[in-house]
């Protein structure tokens, strides 16, 4: 059996593509998938951090890509979840150090490995190493912030999607495509300070899978190296549990889109 | 063992872009042709003297001989330019490039920018009283086109779709920073939100409609408009672009 890719791109840099594939892969790993999730972005290697396992990295993604090491050395197993494993970035390489029958190996590695999903998460940009991460996807999350230019490399990551990719060239049926709107903040949405959900998916022309609101608590899992997700009392984590279900088919409504309704008590003493 | 090194810096070998003259031949005329062109290169000698040039076959009704196209390329060369490839056509075209050992110029963008380029040889067809024989082509009469190019779901942000010789229908939005383009008329059944060009060959006739209009630029036959605020009375609404003499006009639908 072949494990299914999900490749976690944007184009545009800083809108959240590692926080989403961490918390992605996490996400499929709790509902019980065998997952693993790879750092593309080689040379600015980050997912490692947010994984919390920087410190148990000995050989990483180039190493496999060029033969220097197994797939079995490099996958890091996950110490909250032992179906979860990461495949960190080398930070001393550059995109070059990839190559595209290296990248087919590695994925046709974990698919004999028995993996049942693998989580792509692309560096930004256009060029070779965002290429290769979407090259060979099955499904693509497309992370997008609530702002124009955000949104208009969204909308050229979604053409490439359409045409560079295996299954574009092959003919085989496309690629699917989930928008996930991240940094949403309903309070500066509704002063008309940030792009609503509605303006995104009429620009796009697709609907979003999901709704991550603005939240410190992201920062904090970050800083930490816990995915946001696994901190089920934060909005963020709830928010992306919700993504990680509708991903695998299940329907849930979106939450934390509106502005929250002050309650009685705070409308009569402020606050 | 340093021979490869030495031979590896004796060039770059690079795709650049230049500029590069189009003459677009409408009749086989030598003569008339060699009369234009010295006309156009006494008059803008800086410019044309010894310019390469590209000859652009592709609007004559049928491809030429071998021989008549030897005496329109000797004709560029007895005018004071250099005719150094042909222009994109068909695969007859490829193999007429090929008898010619001339470069086949591809994708060469003066096909769709009649204003850009094209210098030569575009007006004189009109202006000279022509030979009754030769039939002429002012701009791709209707009878030219095949059918209509239809391209379904959104033209992406960086996408371009060019319908050659018909109209193109789009049923879908034509993203910010994405390009619609065709000869014919543009039909687009979404948002406009990016450039759409008609008429590219030259046919004032051509219109573009659209049902949700916020266009970046809107161009019918080398006539833009760029919208740098989108008229209010005109945002969101369903429109049609087209040209009265040299006035590119919207209205609402």
């Amino acid at each position: 059996m072949t494990a299914e890719i999900i490749v976690v791109t944007s184009g545009k840099g800083g809108v959240g593509k590692t926080t989403t594939s961490a918390s992605l892969a996490t996400g499929l790993a709790m509902a019980g998938k065998k997952t693993a999730v790879i750092d593309f972005d080689v040379g600015l290697r980050n997912l490692d951090l947010i994984m919390g396992c920087e410190r148990r990295v000995v050989y990483d993604f180039v190493n496999v890509v060029h033969g220097e090491a197994t797939l079995k050395q490099s996958l890091i197993k996950d110490k909250r979840y032992d179906n979860l494993y990461v495949l960190a970035a080398s930070q001393t390489r550059d995109k070059d150090a990839l190559t595209m029958e290296g990248v087919e190996k590695v994925l046709d590695g974990l698919s004999e490995e028995g993996f049942e999903y693998v989580v792509c998460d692309s560096p930004a940009g256009i060029e070779k190493g965002a290429h290769l991460a979407m090259y060979f996807a099955d499904h693509a999350v497309v992370v997008v912030n609530p702002e124009v230019s955000s949104v208009r490399d969204s909308d050229r990551i979604l053409g490439l999607l359409a045409s560079k990719t295996r299954r574009a060239e092959k003919g085989e049926p496309p690629i699917t495509q989930h928008l996930l709107l991240t940094r949403y903040n309903p309070a500066r949405v509704a002063i008309g300070e940030m792009l609503s959900v509605k303006d995104v998916e009429e620009i796009l022309g697709i609907e979003v899978v999901g709704v991550i609101p603005e939240s410190e608590n992201v920062l904090t899992a970050s800083n930490n190296g816990i995915p946001v997700i696994v901190d089920a009392n934060s909005q963020a984590g709830q928010a992306y549990s919700d993504t990680v279900a509708r991903i695998l088919g299940e329907e849930r409504p979106l939450r934390f889109v509106d502005v929250p309704k002050k309650g009685f008590l705070q409308r009569v003493f402020g606050g | 063992m340093n021979a490869r090194a030495e031979t590896a810096d004796a060039c770059d070998l690079r795709f650049g872009q230049v500029g590069i003259a189009c003459v677009r031949v409408r009749r086989v005329d030598a003569a008339a042709l060699c009369d234009e062109l010295e006309r156009r290169v006494r008059a803008a000698p800086q410019m044309f003297a010894r310019a390469a040039v590209v000859l652009d076959l592709s609007h004559l009704p049928g491809l030429p001989d071998d021989g008549a196209v030897d005496a329109l390329l000797e004709a560029v060369r007895s005018a004071g330019m250099l005719p150094v490839g042909l222009a994109y056509g068909t695969s007859e075209t490829e193999a007429l490039a090929k008898r010619m050992g001339l470069p086949l110029i591809a994708k060469f963008r003066a096909a769709y920018e009649p204003a850009a380029a094209a210098p030569a040889a575009a007006q004189p067809a009109r202006t000279e009283p022509a030979p009754p024989p030769e039939p002429i082509l002012s701009a791709p009469a209707a009878g030219n086109r095949q059918s209509t190019e239809h391209h379904i779901g959104a033209v992406r942000s960086g996408q371009q779709v060019y319908a050659r010789d018909c109209d193109l229908i789009v049923t879908g939005t034509v993203a910010n920073g994405a390009e619609v383009i065709a000869d014919g008329n543009i039909h687009i059944y979404g948002g406009l939100r990016g450039r759409a060009m008609a008429g590219a060959q030259g046919d004032e006739k051509a219109r573009i409609f659209v049902s949700g209009f916020r266009a970046e630029l809107v161009a019918i036959a080398g006539q833009y408009r760029v919208f740098e605020q989108i008229p209010p009375e005109l945002e969101g609404q369903s429109v049609q672009c087209w040209l009265e003499g040299e006035k590119l006009l919207i209205a609402r639908l």
